[in-house]
C-alpha cells in the first residue's frame, strides 16, 4: 500500500479542521503519516487524525518558511517512502505545496475539491470548469476547505522529526492581527456577502457584519465595494478574490455577475436577498428574497 | 535595482466556456494580462522609480501575437524591456515545466527581484511562482499586499488567515502580489507612445519538459438550477420562512 503524508496545520490549542478533512481523505488513499510543523506544537500535533504522527516541533518553525518547511516535509517523504502529499489549501498549503512539489519533482495539484485513488478534480476559470485528472507518478495536492467531513482524531504512534532544519533568508518579525475575532472567508461554514446594494461603507458595517456575527459567519463582499474601498481586499469573492464553499451563501445587494458567480457557486446553498427580481443572482441561488435589504435583513437579524 | 516581472497572459473573464471531447475549447479565447501581475508591474516601476534599476518582463506565451499590445501597455506603466518566449503548444496548466524554461531565462537576467502574480486567474494552481523560486534557489514570499525596500532588503506584508505574516528578506528573492498591493496607474499618452519604442524581443523556445499532471477530462460543474423565490405578504413572513427552509430542507442553521 503507498504512503500518503498528510501536513497538518495547528490553530492555537487545536487541529485545523481542514487538516482533519485532509486527514480523513487521505485515509482511504493509503498508508497515512501525519506531520505537524511548529514551535510549542506537540500537544496540538497528536490530535491530528492519522495512525502515525511526526512532529517537528522547534523554535526556528515559529513561522511557515517555504524554504525550511519544503525541507522538513521533503526529508520525512523520503524517509518514509511517501508517494503522495495532501495538505490543506490554507494560505500555507498553496504556498508550501507547489515549492514541495517542484522540490521532489512531482506534480502537483492545488485547490482540489475532490481527492482519491481513482483521480483527482480541482476548478479551472474560477470553478466554471472541473478538471478531472489520474495521475499515476506521484502527486502534492492541496484540498479545498469543505470538501470532505473532518476526521477524528485517535491516539496513534508519535515521533519527532530528526532531520535537519536548514537556514533561511526569510525573518517573519511578526504577525499583524488585522482580523483577529473574525472567521476567514475560506474557513467559514457560513458566508455574509454585501454588494453595491448597500450604497455605502457604513451599511456594510452595520448590516453585513452584525449579520455575519449573529450568524457565526465570515463577512464577504463583491469587487464593486471593495474597488469603492469600503472594504479590504481580503473580503473579496470571485473570480479576482476567493473562492468559498460554505455550507451556506448569503448574497445581498450582489447582482451575480460571472465573476462574482465563479467565486461562489460551489457552496452548498446559496440565499439571494436582492430588489431586483431579474438579477442573475436568482439563477444559481436555492432560495432567493426579493425585496429591498434595508428591511429584510434587520428582520433576519432579529430572528436568528 | 535588476527587477523581472513575470506575467501570464490569461483568457478574458468573459470568455465564453464550452467543452469539446472533454476539452475546453479555447480557439475563441481573447488574452489579457493576468489582473495580479498588474500590480508586479506597478510595484517594479515603484521601486526603479525610487532606487533606479530595469524592470524586464518576462512572459512565456504561444505564438499569437494578438497579446503584444497588453504586454506594450504594461511597458507604457514604466517596464523598460519585455521578453516574450513563444512556445508552440503553449499550456497555462503546465506549472512545472512552464516553471522550467522561465527560470532558465531568469538566471541569466540577474535579477535582484522577481515578481508576479499570487495565481492565474486561468487555472488557479499559484505555483508557477513558488516552483521557480525553487529552481532558481532564492527565497520567496507569496500572497503579498505590501511590499517595500529597506536598503538591500525587503519587507514583505503575506496574507494569511486572520491576518498579516511580516517576513523580512535579503534579495534576490521572488514576490508573487496579492491585489491590496497597489494602485495600477493609467499611463499617460505620451508614455504610451515611447512605450512603442522600447525593446520587445520574441523568443523561440521549445516545449519543456516537466512533472505536470494531464487533466484527462473537462466538465461543467452541474448546473445550479434557479430555486424558488420566497413569497409572503409582509418581509416578516418571508423571513420566517427562509428561516424555516435553512433549519428544515438545507439544514445549515
Ligand atoms: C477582470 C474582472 C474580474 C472581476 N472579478 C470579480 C470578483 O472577483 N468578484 C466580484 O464580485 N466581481 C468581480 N468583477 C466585477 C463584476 O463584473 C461586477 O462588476 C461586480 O461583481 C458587481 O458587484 P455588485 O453585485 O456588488 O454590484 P452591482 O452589479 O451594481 O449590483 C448591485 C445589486 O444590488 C441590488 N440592490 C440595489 N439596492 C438594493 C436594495 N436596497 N436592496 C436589495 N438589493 C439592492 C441591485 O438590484 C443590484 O443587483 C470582475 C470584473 C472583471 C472585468
Ligand atoms: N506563462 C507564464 N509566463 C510568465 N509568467 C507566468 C506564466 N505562468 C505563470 N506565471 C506567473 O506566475 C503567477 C502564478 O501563475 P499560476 O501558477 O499559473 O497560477 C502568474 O501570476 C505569473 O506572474
Amino acid at each position: 500500500m503507498s504512503t500518503v503524508i498528510v501536513v497538518g496545520e495547528v490553530d492555537g490549542n487545536e487541529i485545523k479542521n481542514i487538516s482533519q478533512q485532509v486527514a480523513a481523505v487521505a485515509s482511504g488513499m493509503g498508508n497515512v503519516v501525519g506531520i505537524v510543523i511548529g514551535n510549542n506544537v506537540s500537544e496540538a500535533a497528536m490530535k491530528l487524525a492519522t495512525s502515525k504522527i511526526i512532529i517537528a516541533d522547534d523554535e526556528r518553525l515559529e513561522h511557515y518558511d517555504p524554504v525550511k518547511f519544503t525541507s522538513v516535509v521533503s526529508q520525512i517523504v523520503k524517509q518514509v517512502s511517501a508517494s503522495k502529499v495532501l495538505i490543506g489549501a490554507t494560505n500555507m498549503g498553496k504556498d508550501l505545496g507547489p515549492r514541495l512539489a517542484a522540490e521532489l519533482e512531482w506534480g502537483y495539484l492545488g485547490d482540489c475539491l475532490e481527492a482519491g485513488n481513482d483521480g483527482f478534480v480541482r476548478p479551472n476559470f474560477a470553478g466554471k470548469i472541473l478538471a478531472k485528472s489520474n495521475p499515476n507518478g506521484p502527486v502534492v495536492a492541496s484540498i479545498r476547505n469543505n470538501a470532505y467531513p473532518a476526521g477524528e482524531s485517535w491516539s496513534g504512534s508519535v515521533e519527532n522529526f530528526a532531520g535537519n532544519i536548514p537556514e533561511s533568508n526569510l525573518n517573519t518579525s511578526t504577525i499583524e492581527n488585522v482580523g483577529a475575532g473574525t472567521v476567514e472567508l475560506t474557513e467559514a461554514n457560513i458566508v455574509v456577502s454585501g454588494g453595491r446594494g448597500l450604497e455605502s461603507s457604513e451599511n456594510y458595517d452595520s448590516h453585513i457584519r452584525p449579520l455575519a456575527e449573529a450568524m457565526g459567519a465570515a463577512a464577504g463582499a463583491s469587487r464593486a465595494i471593495v474597488d469603492a474601498g469600503w472594504v479590504p481586499h481580503s473580503h473579496q469573492v470571485g473570480q479576482t478574490g476567493k473562492t468559498v464553499t460554505p455550507d451556506l451563501y448569503l448574497a445581498i445587494g450582489i447582482s451575480g455577475a460571472i465573476q462574482h458567480l465563479g467565486g461562489m457557486s460551489g457552496s452548498k446553498f446559496i440565499v439571494a436577498i436582492n430588489k431586483d427580481a431579474e438579477a442573475p443572482i436568482f439563477k444559481v441561488a436555492d432560495y432567493g428574497i426579493v425585496g429591498d435589504l434595508f428591511e429584510i435583513v434587520p428582520v433576519l437579524k432579529s430572528k436568528l | 535595482m535588476n527587477i523581472v516581472v513575470l506575467i501570464k497572459m490569461v483568457p478574458d473573464t468573459e470568455s465564453r466556456l464550452e467543452i469539446i471531447d472533454g476539452k475546453v475549447n479555447e480557439s475563441g479565447f481573447k488574452y489579457m494580462v493576468n489582473p495580479y501581475d498588474e500590480f508586479a508591474v506597478e510595484q517594479a516601476v515603484q521601486f526603479k522609480e525610487a532606487v533606479g534599476g530595469k524592470v524586464i518582463i518576462v512572459s512565456l506565451f504561444s505564438n499569437n501575437a494578438s497579446i503584444d499590445t497588453d504586454l506594450r501597455k504594461m511597458m507604457a506603466i514604466g517596464a523598460d524591456e519585455a521578453i516574450v518566449l513563444r512556445q508552440e503548444g503553449y499550456r497555462g496548466d503546465r506549472p512545472s515545466s512552464n516553471a522550467k524554461i522561465l527560470a532558465q531565462t531568469i538566471k541569466e537576467l540577474d535579477a535582484d527581484l522577481v515578481i508576479g502574480g499570487v495565481q492565474g486567474i486561468d487555472y488557479y494552481q499559484g505555483a508557477t511562482g513558488p516552483m521557480i523560486a525553487h529552481m532558481l534557489g532564492i527565497p520567496h514570499v507569496s500572497g503579498v499586499t505590501n511590499l517595500a525596500l529597506n536598503g538591500d532588503k525587503i519587507t514583505a506584508k503575506r496574507q494569511i488567515e486572520g491576518g498579516l505574516q511580516v517576513i523580512d528578506s535579503t534579495m534576490p528573492v521572488l514576490i508573487t502580489c496579492q491585489k491590496d498591493m497597489n494602485k495600477v496607474r493609467f499611463p499617460a499618452l505620451k508614455d504610451i507612445m515611447m512605450s512603442k519604442r522600447k525593446s520587445f524581443e520574441n523568443r523561440e523556445v521549445p516545449l519543456g519538459e516537466g512533472n505536470d499532471i494531464e487533466t484527462i477530462d473537462c466538465s461543467l460543474p452541474p448546473a445550479r438550477g434557479g430555486g424558488v423565490i420566497i413569497e409572503g405578504e409582509t418581509t416578516e413572513e418571508k423571513v420566517d420562512k427562509l428561516i424555516e427552509k435553512l433549519k428544515t430542507e438545507a439544514k445549515v442553521l
